[in-house]
């Protein structure tokens, strides 16, 4: 539909669309390999926004401040363009964004007599309190398998308790602190204290959604889509019309509400591409108010231009886009090249902190030793 | 009264590798021996040439990618300088020795009870008479299986949410166990869901094996009074010793490159758990963009894995020999 639009606004540059694998993992390894191996196809593609630095590093896309002006890269929302940046050269175009939010049943709140939960420790008691009253058989799922995925969520925690993963200048990890402690250590809080089931630490986003929309959940950490899909018949939802979306909760003490996790995707030029001008022009176009009105209204997915994201016909469509303003957001410590490397040593020690095999400052020192060694290039 | 011994088996040993017999009339047969050889070659060139273009290209490459420095860059990848900072890089690294660990350890523990139970389910087939052929058929689709396919099945028994077991245990009382999500049964999961796939590989191996042996060893074992266990051990097995090497090497050769099964179930984790050396590799590659590091990765597996092979034939070479 956006690529009928365009072609009618610009007759003469005709867009073949090509499916690309659903497993972010997967498509990167297919991406760097098409581009490295010197295909000129695809001419822009999608990629997602942790991938700047890494593909900038290596010359697999073409560095785009070069041929679009800082008036066209201030109409983002603030932090967008910022993640796509490496090395002082903007490599993607913000497409659309993502992020986490919290999903709650407003039908088993109101049946407890609880408020929307806005600290971490409030959703703990409230999701033990709703599942002791056996409501539910879970009280709060989110994404803790050994994965990408656990990596936002533990961005989340670190993030509300004040904590970063690295020092400014990417050289030192900075995650083994009272604040890297303090989000760990709650983490695992969770799973001990029956907030969370103890196959938690297998979940990725389809099985803390399926809980979810089973109705086996109180609350849900999730991105954007959960909202459609907990809320459409034609999928297997049990829950339709009990849902609700907050901002995540943060820690007493520290700013309201708390962080949510930046995702979503560029669009990147394959340096090979033949038609530069053109792809430029479809870029352009691709993130004008006009399409990203069409991408969020028709689409539900988060707008990247600032103006279309507050706009009150994208807020009216439906309750996450209305939480989107409200929200504060936290990036991924992807400025640098070796932000997968940053990752693993996060996702594999979290995750087995959260089995119980090691403990939290352990998993947090093990992480920080790794993540020392990934930045300076020297581990495997 | 004590048992005749049994009739020792004439000629019973078939090397794993078979090797010609000397030919009788020599100089007249080499000559054609060579022509037919020079035909063979020539006729098989152009297959050879593809096989070499698609297999022995890969591996000189990803030998030389292991020793230099690698970037990939927009024009495909740099190979620069020779060194041995790739290795040492793999060597200095928990992970690689974690991965060496598990990779050998989940090898060893499957193929012996593949074994074990692949040799146990071809003795009764053996035996059966009637439905042979069906029991054979349905032992096969697992093995036909797809490895990712048996994956996402054994992920549907496994699952936490709506997995199978979880719903057993749940309704037996038992709790819900986590499966992929704690150390020691996520690697027994793994473990399981391969043995179940490749056991019936092993079978079928042994009960060509087990087909082959010729009748009258049994009947003059019988005539000879020889117990069951006895004939087993003193003809069946020794017989079946190829057959069992040649199923070994086979599974060595595919457990060693373990990379479905995790990739699907557990991406390696609890932690570190369950990364297998070919999950290692694929994640330095394609993940990190840490070329050379991973095909050094790769390049010390296969050498392993080959050392492994080489040495356990000639072992299994030389047990035969002191046994003949």
């Amino acid at each position: 539909m956006l690529i009928n639009a365009f072609e009618k606004a610009y007759p003469k540059i005709h867009v073949t669309l090509q499916s690309a694998p659903t497993d972010t993992d997967t498509y990167r390894a297919s991406m760097i390999t098409t581009i490295s191996g010197g295909s000129s196809s695809p001419d822009v593609y999608m990629g997602d926004v942790i991938w700047p630095a890494q593909f900038g590093h290596s010359g697999l896309a073409v560095p785009l401040s070069k041929y679009l002006p800082s008036s066209y890269w201030s109409t983002f929302a603030p932090g967008l363009v910022q993640g796509a940046t490496y090395n002082g050269q903007v490599y993607g175009a913000p497409f659309f964004e993502d992020q986490g939010f919290l999903y709650y049943r407003k039908d088993l709140l109101a049946k407890e007599h609880l408020s929307v939960p806005t600290t971490w420790e409030q959703l703990e008691a409230d999701a033990i309190k709703i599942k002791d009253a056996g409501l539910t058989k879970y009280g709060f799922v989110w994404q803790g398998d050994s994965y990408e995925g656990l990596t936002c969520d533990f961005m989340e925690y670190l993030g509300s308790a004040g904590g970063t993963v690295l020092n400014s200048s990417l050289t030192k990890a900075t995650i083994d602190s009272p604040a890297g402690l303090q989000a760990a250590t709650f983490m695992r809080s969770l799973i001990t204290s029956g907030a969370s089931p103890a196959a938690v630490t297998t979940f990725q986003e389809g099985n803390a959604m399926s809980a979810f929309a089973e109705g086996q959940a109180a609350f849900l950490r999730n991105w954007d889509y959960a909202w459609s899909y907990s809320q459409t018949k034609a999928s297997p939802s049990k829950v339709v019309g009990d849902v609700g979306v907050a901002p995540l909760p943060s820690f007493p003490g520290q700013p309201s509400p708390g962080t949510s996790n930046i995702g979503g995707w560029n669009l990147y030029i394959n340096p090979h591409s033949k038609n530069i001008a053109a792809d430029v022009t479809f870029i352009k176009w691709m993130t004008s108010p006009a399409a990203q009105t069409i991408l969020a209204t028709q689409f539900s997915e988060i707008p990247t231009v600032e103006s279309v994201r507050t706009s009150a016909a994208v807020i009216a469509k439906n309750p996450v886009l209305a939480t989107v303003p409200k929200t504060r957001l936290i990036p991924r410590p992807a400025q640098t090249p070796q932000y997968a490397k940053v990752s693993q040593a996060i996702y594999t020690n979290i995750n087995s902190m959260l089995s119980g095999a090691v403990s939290p400052s352990a998993a947090l020192s093990a992480a920080s030793s790794q993540i020392n060694s990934a930045v300076s290039s020297s581990g495997l | 009264m004590s048992t005749p011994p049994v009739t020792p088996v004439p000629g019973g040993r078939v090397d794993v590798l078979a090797r010609s017999a000397q030919p009788r009339g020599r100089r007249r047969n080499d000559v054609f021996r060579r022509q037919q050889a020079r035909l063979g070659w020539g006729l098989s060139a152009p297959a050879l040439i593809v096989v070499g273009a698609v297999t022995i290209f890969p591996i000189c490459y990803a030998v030389a990618m292991s020793v230099t420095n690698v970037t990939a860059t927009g024009n495909g990848f740099s190979l620069s300088g020779f060194t041995g900072s790739n290795y040492s890089i793999m060597f200095h690294a928990a992970e690689w020795r974690y991965a060496l660990f598990f990779t050998v350890f989940y090898t060893v523990v499957t193929v012996a009870v593949e074994l074990l139970l692949g040799t146990a389910i071809a003795l009764v087939l053996e035996r059966l008479s009637a439905g042979r052929g069906w029991m054979m058929a349905l032992l096969l689709i697992p093995w036909s299986m797809i490895t990712v396919i048996n994956a996402e099945l054994w992920y549907y028994i496994y699952n936490p949410v709506y997995g199978i077991l979880d719903n057993i245990f749940s309704h037996i009382g038992l709790g819900t166990p986590v499966i992929l999500g704690t150390r020691v049964p996520a690697i027994t999961a793994l473990m399981v869901a391969d043995i179940w796939k490749t056991t019936p590989f092993v079978a079928i191996i042994v009960l060509a094996g087990l087909v082959m042996i010729p009748r009258d060893y049994y009947e003059a074992a019988e005539v000879d009074g020889a117990s069951g266990w006895r004939i087993f051990w003193r003809i069946t097995f020794p017989q079946l010793r190829p057959t069992i090497a040649l199923a070994v090497l086979f599974r060595v050769l595919q457990a060693f490159g373990l990379f479905d099964l995790p990739f699907v179930l557990t991406s390696g984790g609890p932690g570190y758990s369950t990364q297998s050396l070919a999950i290692l590799a694929y994640d330095a590659m394609f993940r990190d963009l840490d070329f050379g590091p991973g095909a050094a990765v790769a390049v010390s597996t296969a050498f392993l894995v080959v050392l492994g092979c080489v040495l356990f034939v000639k072992v299994f070479r030389a047990q035969a020999g002191t046994e003949a």
